[in-house]
């Protein structure tokens, strides 16, 4: 990297289920001041504003503007990726390498306010895939299904990652599921779209994350230590054609992870990396994740679960803040990812901090569509 | 100092009211392939894909999903790909997204796309109802063309403009599009027929009012490394930006200044280092979705003082041969994909800096600006293009 | 004058927005074959020689176009499917079978229904809908020129 990114704030709001109190934007104002206010920075340092998210799902076109001013953004520069905050946050940093900002602030949230399969059912196109229902959790089941059936994993196998999620998110004050779960729960859970039971599939929450960027100039001025430094980042997007694809593995993840292992210099990633915080859009899904991002073989994900590197006190624990399965902000999750890595290489994830992390990756999904034209996003953060 | 960046490349679909001989995938194939061929490039060349459309119009939510191999095989070969809508600037600020994703280092092609097809929607302004707010707003019916009504109201009221003013505005565009085969609208008309056209939503007729328009558009983005070997006459981008004003319409003084426009063109200026605006450039794309939008984007823009826009129409300054060509290519007013309107006014744009406009090419363009407006008013970008680079 | 007791208020939304889409060169041919010839057409790219069924204008790969049309048989393996058991708003009723099917000469798989099998129970869904199946379709007597010409795909 020619210049280099720190972020220097985070905001986040404490997820629900349900907060009928206030309208989507006003959230995402909240996590927008906690981000100001953890970096000591005002609204007038603000350069630039990316806002993210679907105006489908917001039931209004041109939910920007809506959201850019909640975002401190107000008669500044500003964009909406249509995606995932994670790909905001992408956006961000280019607009903060290429010299012409200073500063970006970034903002991403979750709300219960629409019929999340419905709005997936009308991305696809309207001869083919429409009128067989497919949508987001369809089609991500298909994904199970071809992976479970190549690579031998059971339900109770990818159960283990719903186990160690949930548990983690009982150290996390912000998470919105926090209970536990066993294995039995999980297999017994209602089927939703096999082989995905419902405790496979993440809940829906309503909440919102801030983060600002800043260049190595301003981070001296303002905040000289504790900063995360994005050492690399890179993102894909998959064919809409799903079948043509090899539906068991996530190659638009694995050629975001090449781009991202590459700027950051990381060779050896399982010895290199800390902490991970991963997208799991569905239990299977992390397992696949783990073989996309190059920790294990293909169909080696749930040994890896299995023989506990995984774990918080693992050789690489993977989503201690209890992950996408605990806390869903549909358009914010892979943001939220970001967000808690962050956290962690800078010392403040509090209970669920893993000790010493200096090295964090972050892998964001932007899913319109399940994984129908999907886009990955890999990040990789630094405490130096 | 960002690095620098330049346009190689332009592709335009023929624009119509329903393109049916074509899919969604296959209309942006259509501009893709144009855009790839102006450049002489083959689609493994691109680093990185920027797709804009406003949704929903097209009935397909995020259409960049089901036509992401129609860019350059983006999905096929997992090449990074970024959506951007931000409403009738979504061209615009996708522009702006592939300015970026060179500016910062991190990619040397990329190709921006954007698409609309708002023929396949049977009512536009429920669409566009949609943007208003559900609590207050939405039950007024409230669309674009109110909107642009008001406007052309409160400007007749305040700086006595006239619907003949408006008709000339819509006279001059539409004349200028006879010389464009992309343009959707091409037919001429005299200020009286407009003038006898019915009225919309007074005081607009319908010639004041754009057309619904099915198109998409193209256009590469390379850096200061590659675009000397990808273009003849590359179009530099000198400077380029964004604004965005809140969603409350009642707030601000719209209707008879733009000035959430003024305030970005005063930004635009200062870092391309232009003191006269109405000198220093050589032509002008600016997104008029109503007649009196043109007139309002004038001023706001520092080509005339404030109220003086409708003069500038009648003395010919902006006409085809005047001092300051506005809209070769007809404008919004003639074609509005909306989602890709805000590009193809870059890509008008450029195609004059880089010599390639044919019949609606302006002689010796060294500077031009592209704009776009969205929102409800509050959303401005402006980019501008020049022969050499900054 | 406090709001601090008042309980908030939800206010419903709904879209109802007609449409009116263009299926384009390729999905018209393959739909018309669908109502008059009741038979299913691929086309093949012309660079990597795949047939691609749903047939498209131009292969997503080789970013050429494509103009060579592959009848094909009605019957072919189920690669992969789900079984949804769960009501989703604006959605079919449960339970139903979704599968991608790769028709017999085909190189890419087809997104329909499976059905004619007991899938009252995820048990008797997972004992009778199994990944490398063979399938044929099942078709419509009166045909529109949609993909639901072909009701579903059932076991041979």
């Amino acid at each position: 990297m020619i210049r280099r990114v720190a972020v220097v704030g985070v905001g986040q709001t404490y997820h629900e289920g349900a907060k009928n109190t206030q309208s989507y934007y006003d959230v995402v104002f909240e996590a927008a001041t906690r981000a100001l206010e953890d970096a000591a920075l005002e609204k007038g340092d603000i350069d630039t504003v990316i806002a993210s998210g679907w105006d489908v799902a917001d039931g209004r076109t041109l939910s920007d503007m809506y959201l850019v001013p909640a975002g401190a953004g107000y008669l500044k520069d500003s964009a909406k990726a249509a995606e995932d905050g994670v790909l905001a946050f992408a956006y961000a940093c280019m607009r903060v390498l290429s010299g012409a900002f200073d500063t970006v602030m970034v903002v991403a949230h979750g709300h219960t306010e629409h019929p999340a399969e419905l709005v997936s059912n009308v991305v696809f196109d309207p001869f083919f895939f429409r009128p067989m229902g497919a949508s987001t959790v369809t089609t991500l089941a298909l994904q199970a299904c071809a992976y479970a059936h190549k690579c031998g994993v059971t339900s109770e196998q990818a159960a283990g990652v719903v186990v160690k999620n949930r548990r983690n998110a009982l150290d996390n004050p912000y998470a919105h599921l926090r209970s536990a779960v066993s294995v039995q729960d999980v297999v017994r859970s209602p089927p939703v779209a096999w082989p995905l039971r419902a405790l496979d599939c993440p809940p829906r929450s309503v909440g919102a994350v801030a983060l600002i960027l800043t260049t190595e100039e301003r981070v001296r001025r303002i905040r000289p230590d504790g900063v995360a430094w994005v050492r690399g980042i890179g993102w894909a997007v998959d064919s809409y054609e799903l079948g043509a694809a090899d539906l068991s593995r996530l190659s638009s993840l694995a050629a975001a992870a090449e781009r991202a292992y590459s700027m950051a210099g990381v060779k050896k990633p399982l010895e290199e990396l800390d902490v991970a915080e991963v997208h799991d859009i569905t239990s299977y899904h992390e397992l696949m994740a783990y073989e996309a991002l190059g920790w294990a073989k293909p169909g080696g994900g749930a040994r890896l679960l299995e023989e506990g590197l995984a774990s918080r006190g693992g050789k690489l624990p993977i989503n201690p803040s209890g992950g996408v399965l605990s806390t869903n902000l549909h358009a914010g999750s892979g943001l939220l990812r970001v967000a808690e890595a962050v956290l962690q290489v800078t010392g403040r994830a509090g209970d669920h901090q893993v000790d010493g992390a200096r090295t964090a990756l972050a892998h964001g999904t932007s899913a319109a569509a399940g994984p129908a034209a999907v886009g990955n996003c890999v990040v990789v953060l630094g405490r130096d | 100092m960002p690095k620098r960046v330049a346009i190689v490349g332009v592709g335009l679909t023929r624009c119509s009211s329903w393109r049916r001989d074509v899919s969604y995938p296959e209309l942006v194939y259509e501009a893709v392939s144009a855009a790839l061929q102006d450049a002489e490039i083959g689609p493994e060349a691109v680093d990185a894909v920027v797709f804009g459309s406003m949704d929903p119009f097209d009935g397909v939510n995020a259409p960049e999903r089901w036509c992401v191999d129609a860019c350059a095989s983006a999905g096929a070969l997992n090449k990074p790909l970024l959506k951007i809508s931000t409403g009738g600037t979504t061209g615009g600020s996708a522009a702006l997204g592939g300015y970026y994703h060179v500016a910062s280092g991190m990619f040397d092609v990329v190709l921006v796309v954007c698409s609309q097809r708002v023929g396949e929607t049977l009512d536009a302004q429920r669409v566009l109802n949609t943007a208003v707010d559900p609590v207050y707003e939405r039950g007024f019916g409230v669309g674009a063309i109110t909107v642009g009504a008001i406007q052309a109201a409160s400007h007749m009221h305040r700086y006595g403009t006239t619907e003949e003013d408006l008709a000339r505005v819509a006279v001059q565009n539409h004349d200028n599009s006879a010389n464009n085969p992309y343009a959707h609208l091409r037919f001429k008309f005299t200020v009286e027929d407009a003038l006898a056209s019915r009225v919309l939503s007074w005081p607009l007729h319908l010639s004041d009012c754009c057309p619904s328009s099915d198109g998409a558009c193209a256009v590469i983005f390379a850096s200061e490394e590659k675009a000397p070997k990808l273009a003849k006459q590359p179009a530099w981008v000198r400077a380029a930006g964004q604004i965005t004003d809140n969603y409350f319409m009642g707030d601000r003084p719209w209707a008879e200044d733009w000035d959430s426009l003024a305030i970005l063109a005063r930004r635009i200026y200062r870092l391309a280092k232009i003191d006269n605006p109405r000198r220093e450039i050589d032509v002008a794309e600016l997104y008029q979705a109503f007649s009196i939008q043109q007139i309002l984007e004038y001023e706001a823009l520092g080509f005339c003082e404030k109220g003086e826009g409708a003069k500038l129409v009648r003395e010919g300054v902006t006409a085809m041969g005047g001092e300051l060509p506005v809209c070769p290519s007809g404008g919004v007013l003639c074609t509005n994909p909306i989602g890709a309107s805000g590009l193809i006014r870059v890509a008008e744009a450029a195609l004059q800096v880089m010599g390639k406009a044919d019949l609606r090419q302006v002689p010796n363009v060294k500077t031009a600006l592209a704009h776009a407006w969205g929102a409800t008013i509050g959303f401005h970008t402006l980019m501008v293009l020049d022969r050499e680079a900054p | 004058m406090t709001t601090e007791q008042e309980e908030p208020l939800i206010v419903e939304g709904r879209w109802d927005i007609p449409y009116r889409h263009t299926a384009g060169k390729a999905a018209s041919r393959f739909l018309r074959e669908l109502k008059e010839n009741k038979r299913i057409v691929g086309i093949r790219c012309p660079k990597c020689r795949r047939v691609l069924v749903p047939p498209r204008s131009f292969c997503e790969r080789c970013f050429v176009a494509t103009d060579e049309w592959v009848p094909l048989p009605d019957r072919g393996t189920l690669d992969t499917f789900t079984i949804i058991y769960e009501q989703f708003l604006g959605m079919p009723p449960p339970p139903y079978c979704v599968g991608m099917i790769k028709l017999e000469g085909a190189d890419t798989s087809l997104m329909h229904y499976v059905s004619g099998v007991d899938m009252s129970d995820l048990e008797k869904g997972k004992q009778n809908i199994r990944v490398g199946m063979k399938l044929q379709a099942e078709w419509k007597d009166e045909r529109e020129g949609r993909i639901s010409d072909i009701l579903y795909f059932k076991p041979v």
